[in-house]
């Protein structure tokens, strides 16, 4: 039992498994390699924000601003490829843009000290804002080929953008692992008390946590406008709620301290599947928000009756331990003087 | 004006090396009220100096102080006669100084090889070794790879003393570090203590415990609203100079049982009814409580007391048995439930449970009765009389009426919940020690309290851990031991017959 | 938490800015000021209004909902959908407040019985309403139900339901004298919802679960039913919004009000509510909610870009908690060090010694 609780991105790959043996029994065309590979191509936008994501649950925050930082990156990184910046700077302009942006959420967060639901909600306002207002309301339409064939170079028969992520991705997982700062995350989401009296930089953590957010957000921009091809005014709107989805989904528990890149990861391979899914089985495509929530709402749901168990579990076995100490022979006289307590 | 007893000045040093530690002119003020005023005080090199003080008198302040989670209003710490100053606990560990918390800070869902080597300057495996052999001397012997929430509150100190030894910490500090350990667990950490300080680490040692202080200590001193009373080699002291010291100045001791016994006619019919109880922590429990009486329900820590209480209030719903309150069968029940049934409950814990520190005292009395406040609209003239009603019936202290409670003191705190309780003019009344923290004259008020109850034929039941007040209280005696509960016959009431009936022996408490 | 004094105050501030904004406003064009103008300008952000007030009480037990935006277009698309089924409109709006109520019992539900952050749980129910809002047709026409128009209930999935009877779009653009009937609504429910708060015993229970639920609950508060009620609260607030929005646009949409959220939000913060829940009232979140919709319209009939709105929103959503969290600090600073002076003083005075 403690296991599953503990290592919930595994139950939902074994769910997320189980549902494609399902889809591709009804529909065979779904599982296709190339299908397969689309699923995991059209996860990469939503895979990035939830990492980014996850640095900032993990410290028992919340960013609500993910999306909309990935659309104004997208905007700058439109903007500056039209206006004939090279791509590989371009692309530097974007990470910073996100970076600069989770910045801003960091400073608020950690020196002006308002809650993170809080400043990242204004900052989604500033951002969409910000977005609209360098557009001047209007998509960007044409943006040149060098950005698109990126999307297009594949390795192996597999997008290279695919590789680049599981990359990244795999980089964040090690470094969450063995990063004595990153280790620094779980306990500040953990404990932030307990951290701060170790000694253990918990304002520079936190901080660091919404940079992240922010960067990771812009690279999310990079690979968006290189799949779509151009920057729609909605670029990132609603991301932010469903990157949250995603990642409770694979475990990282909004009290901090809980989860890992695995999680992000394999919660966005899942919500994008289920969408995919539906398009198999020719279920119109308004259903996958109701379907979303109901999935999110009853894994919750159900690691809540998990851990409820768990602490059962622990508790009996406590009080089974309780049991064996008082079992002990002690000699009464010196022990009887101890329990005395003050003579009032 | 305070008293002072023995050796004033704990900063007077005869001479010769500077102590380890000292403080000197601390003063620390909270939310414009003052809690440390003007103290100092020093410890020298291997000596175990404990701390004592009643609630409010400054002991957490003071060590917060000292570890570098606080920074003193005024004032100076020295470190070997260097004067220093901490802006964060960080640069109380690198000088050497670190805090064993009452509640250790814990990363519950972190291994506890990351617990213990968190935080450390350098790279985590060059302390690997160092951590295991302290481990092993200190007696932590659970699997490292686990989750540090699992583990008991002793193991989880461990990990604490542990973490301070990595520091190369030559001050520890102890806060209230028996409180949720066993006798057993008591004893292995004052062993570790004594080869710690052979060792020539300075430990501070704070508790309420008077016994234990005056096991272990090389020195007391003693903290009195913000300033120190009394400092002395614990040699030279009994517990009587103890309890005289913190006790506010001019008033008497009294015990309990100096107070008349209940004359209230016993009726024969119990008001409480509890059959064959079973739940996690206790199993078959029977007993009853008759109007007027008081019943002490004794037992270690951890025995279970609390939660057969919560499972009669029906907070913990996964009990099976019956309860019956004034002859009615109570199948279904709540704390609102069985309020309404005339049983009322004064939790153990009162910031978790009893009290709202963010809001006036007075919303806090008039929490569980404002359905009788008036309806459909709550009358503030009503509930004004209420809360001035109990306001002087308890002597609860409060400056002004929409006075958080969070600044009141604990033995004012602990009159509130009471008075929460007693609002709704219970016919039995659960006490779950109820004397927790407070100091000495509060203590006195809630006896008092205790024998007006019984004296309107209420039915109290007390639960305490301290069996002189328990023996002194009680009409019987009740023991709870390893789950199971057993009345404790009228001829064995002593105070050493009911200890060891608390630790099972002799007389065969098990029922 | 913020002590009643400073909150007090707060009000009294929101109401000063009101007044301050429409002048500055009024000043730079003085069209904007005419009292029909204003009054009548209050339907565009009446829905706004409608989802804070209720929010606020959510708030305060220490929860949130950001399901709210999806009700309203619940309620609109079941007020559509059961008249084309042949109700009555009233009757379809009574359908249409009970349907929105039932989801914010749901809300209420998952909350009060399961330990998970409210904000997941708004999170889930938020997409799944929405996504039931935008299905219903569909589902209404496999199940069977009868409807007008060729099409079946599918024919109004993307379009809308119109053609709604006049008595009831008139609703919205109709009013007591100058009064719009939307405005009247948010009066009436901001009135309800501050006597339920600071009068009945229901409303204590709200500050009392907000400032620490187990306390509440050792207490003897319903603390369940309290919360699922909450909950209903302020999805009927949100589900009345749909239905004057439906009004107003004289179309049943299920996706009215999806953009309201981060605007619903910052009112009940501006209004001096605690996000941590415990403290917050029914008038602040009605004048921050007046403040934010009239320099929205104000600065719209500026000539300012829609798009900059929401800069100015953001901006002054993390400004407002910024001060006043940094005013709170100030004053126990000082408060401190005068107290430590005063102890020093007596001291002193008194002859005693400390140590």
């Amino acid at each position: 039992m403690t296991r599953i609780a503990k290592h919930r991105e595994l139950l939902v790959l074994a769910i997320l498994g189980v549902l494609i043996v399902v889809i591709g029994a009804i529909s065979p065309n779904f599982l296709r390699p190339t299908t397969l590979i689309n699923i995991v191509n059209s996860s990469l936008f939503l895979l990035l924000i939830a990492i980014g994501e996850m640095f900032v649950i993990l410290t028992r925050g919340i960013d609500v601003s993910t999306g909309a930082m990935a659309g104004l990156a997208a905007v700058i990184l439109g903007v500056s490829l039209n206006a004939g910046v090279p791509l590989p700077i371009a692309i530097v302009l974007t990470l910073l843009t996100g970076l600069a942006a989770g910045t801003v959420n960091a400073v608020g967060v950690t020196a002006l000290r308002v809650p993170p639901i809080i400043m990242t909600l204004g900052s989604l306002g500033v951002y969409r804002g910000l977005m609209l207002l360098i557009t001047g309301g209007s998509w960007i339409e044409t943006i040149p080929h060098s950005i698109k064939s990126v999307a297009a170079f594949r390795v192996a028969g597999v997008p290279a953008l695919i590789w680049i992520s599981l990359a990244i991705a795999v980089a964040v997982a090690f470094a969450l692992k063995n990063l004595k700062q990153a280790r620094y995350l779980y306990a500040v989401g953990d404990n932030e008390e307990g951290a701060f009296l170790l000694g253990i930089p918990v304002k520079a953590t936190i901080f660091s946590a919404y940079c992240l957010s922010g960067l990771f957000a812009g690279a999310a921009a990079v690979v968006f406008v290189a799949q779509i091809g151009f920057v729609p005014m909605q670029t990132g709107s609603g991301q932010e709620l469903k990157a949250i989805a995603a990642v409770v989904l694979g475990g990282v528990s909004l009290s901090g301290g809980v989860g890992n890149a695995m999680s992000a990861v394999v919660g966005a391979l899942f919500l994008t599947a289920v969408d995919s899914m539906m398009i198999f089985l020719k279920v119109p495509g308004f259903w996958n928000n109701a379907v979303g929530g109901a999935i999110l709402l009853a894994v919750v749901f159900i690691d809540y009756r998990i851990r409820c168990a768990v602490r059962d579990q622990q508790q009996r076995a406590r009080a089974r331990e309780m049991d064996q100490s008082t079992l002990e022979k002690i000699n009464p006289a010196a022990s009887s003087a101890s329990v005395m307590g003050k003579a009032t | 004006m305070p008293e002072v007893n023995k050796a004033t000045d704990p900063s007077a040093n005869a001479g010769g090396a500077p102590p380890l530690v000292s403080l000197k002119g601390v003063w620390k003020v909270f939310e414009s009220v003052p809690v440390l005023r003007g103290i100092s005080f020093d410890l020298k090199a291997g000596e175990i100096h404990a701390l004592l003080g009643g609630n409010g008198s400054g002991k957490s302040t003071t060590v917060k102080i000292l570890c570098g989670a606080h920074k003193p209003t005024a004032g100076t710490i020295e470190l070997n006669g260097q004067p220093q100053s901490f802006d964060r606990p960080s640069d109380a560990h690198a000088k050497g100084i670190y805090m064993v918390p009452q509640e250790p800070h814990i990363f519950a869902n972190q291994t506890v090889r990351e617990n213990l080597l968190i935080g450390l300057a350098g790279d985590a495996r060059a302390y690997a070794e160092r951590c295991e052999r302290l481990a092993r001397e200190l007696g932590l012997t659970c699997d490292f790879s686990i989750c540090a929430g699992e583990l008991s509150i002793a193991n989880q100190q461990l990990i604490e003393i542990i973490r301070g030894l990595l520091r190369n910490a030559r001050v520890l500090i102890f806060d209230e570090p028996t409180s949720a350990l066993t006798i057993r667990e008591v004893k292995s950490l004052f062993g570790q203590m004594k080869k710690l300080s052979a060792d020539g680490i300075g430990i501070f040692f704070i508790s309420h415990r008077l016994n234990e202080v005056l096991e272990i200590s090389d020195r007391v001193s003693v903290l009195r609203d913000g300033v120190f009373v009394l400092s002395a080699a614990t040699a030279t002291l009994t517990t009587n100079d103890l309890v005289a010291a913190m006790r506010p100045a001019g008033s008497a001791p009294t015990k309990a049982s100096e107070q008349a016994r209940s004359s209230a006619p016993r009726s024969s019919t119990p008001v409480l009814e509890v059959k064959n109880l079973s739940g996690k922590m206790f199993h078959d429990v029977s007993f009853n409580l008759f109007p007027g009486e008081v019943v002490g329900l004794a037992g270690l820590v951890g025995a279970g007391r609390t939660e057969l209480a919560e499972a009669i209030l029906g907070i913990d719903q996964h009990v099976s048995g019956d309860v019956a309150i004034d002859g009615r069968r109570a199948l279904a029940r709540s704390p609102r439930i069985c309020q309404r049934l005339g049983l009322a409950y004064v939790p153990e814990d009162r910031h978790a449970h009893g009290i709202f520190l963010e809001l006036p005292g007075a919303q806090t009395i008039s929490a569980s009765i404002l359905a009788r406040l008036g309806r459909p609209f709550l009358s503030a003239k009503r509930e004004g009389a209420v809360v001035a009603q109990f306001v002087q019936r308890l002597g609860i202290k409060l400056s002004s009426p929409a006075q958080l409670a969070r600044t009141l003191s604990g033995g004012n705190q602990q009159k509130a919940v009471l008075a929460k309780a007693l609002a709704a003019l219970p016919r039995i009344i659960i006490l779950d020690e109820p004397t927790r923290g407070i100091d000495a004259q509060a203590r006195q008020d809630v006896y008092r309290l205790i024998r007006d109850l019984t004296a309107q034929g209420v039915g109290v039941l007390v639960i305490s851990s301290e069996l002189a007040e328990i023996v002194d209280l009680s009409d019987r005696i009740l023991v709870m031991y390893r789950g199971r509960v057993a009345e404790v016959p009228g001829s064995q009431t002593r105070i050493d017959q009911v200890s060891a009936a608390v630790f099972g022996m002799a007389g065969e408490a098990a029922a | 938490m913020i002590p009643w004094k400073w909150l007090r105050s707060w009000e009294a501030v929101l109401a000063a800015a009101l007044v301050v904004e429409l002048l500055v406003l009024g000043a730079i064009n003085p069209a904007f000021l005419s009292v029909e103008n204003l009054l009548y300008s209050t339907s565009d952000f009446a829905h706004v209004i409608l989802g804070a007030l209720g929010l606020t009480l959510v708030v305060i037990t220490a929860g949130i909902d950001i399901s709210g935006v999806s009700i309203m277009g619940l309620a609109s698309i079941v007020l559509g959908l059961s008249w084309v089924a042949g109700a009555d409109i009233w009757v379809a709006v009574l359908i249409a407040l009970a349907v929105g109520s039932m989801a914010g019992a749901f809300n209420g539900l998952l909350v009060a019985n399961t330990d998970v952050n409210p904000l997941v749980l708004t999170l889930g129910s938020m997409f799944m309403f929405a996504g039931i809002a935008t299905g219903l047709p569909g589902v209404l026409d496999l199940l069977g139900f009868k409807a007008y128009g060729a099409g079946g209930f599918a024919a109004y999935q993307y379009e809308g339901i119109t053609g709604l009877p006049k008595e009831f779009t008139a609703l919205a653009h109709g009013g007591i004298g100058w009064v719009p009937n939307p405005l009247i609504a948010v009066l009436l429910f901001a009135l309800a919802l501050s006597v339920i708060l600071h009068r009945t015993r229901f409303g204590r229970y709200l500050y009392l679960i907000g400032v620490n639920p187990n306390v509440a609950r050792y207490s003897g508060v319903p603390v369940k039913s309290v919360i699922v009620a909450v909950y209903m609260l302020s999805a009927f607030g949100a589900a009345m919004a749909g239905v004057i929005l439906t009004s107003y646009f004289t179309s049943a949409r299920s996706d009215l009000g999806s953009e309201a959220l981060l605007n619903i939000i910052t009112a009940v913060v501006l209004g001096g509510t605690d996000i941590l829940g415990g403290s917050g009232t029914v008038l602040g979140t009605l004048l921050a909610g007046l403040v934010l919709g009239f320099l929205r319209q104000g600065l719209l009939a500026l000539g300012v870009s829609n798009d900059v709105i929401p800069i100015i929103v953001g901006g002054l959503l993390i400004g407002t908690v910024a001060v006043k969290l940094g005013l709170i600090a100030f004053n126990q600073r000082r408060g401190n060090r005068r107290a430590y002076q005063l102890e020093i003083s007596e001291t002193r005075e008194g002859g005693g010694s400390a140590t």
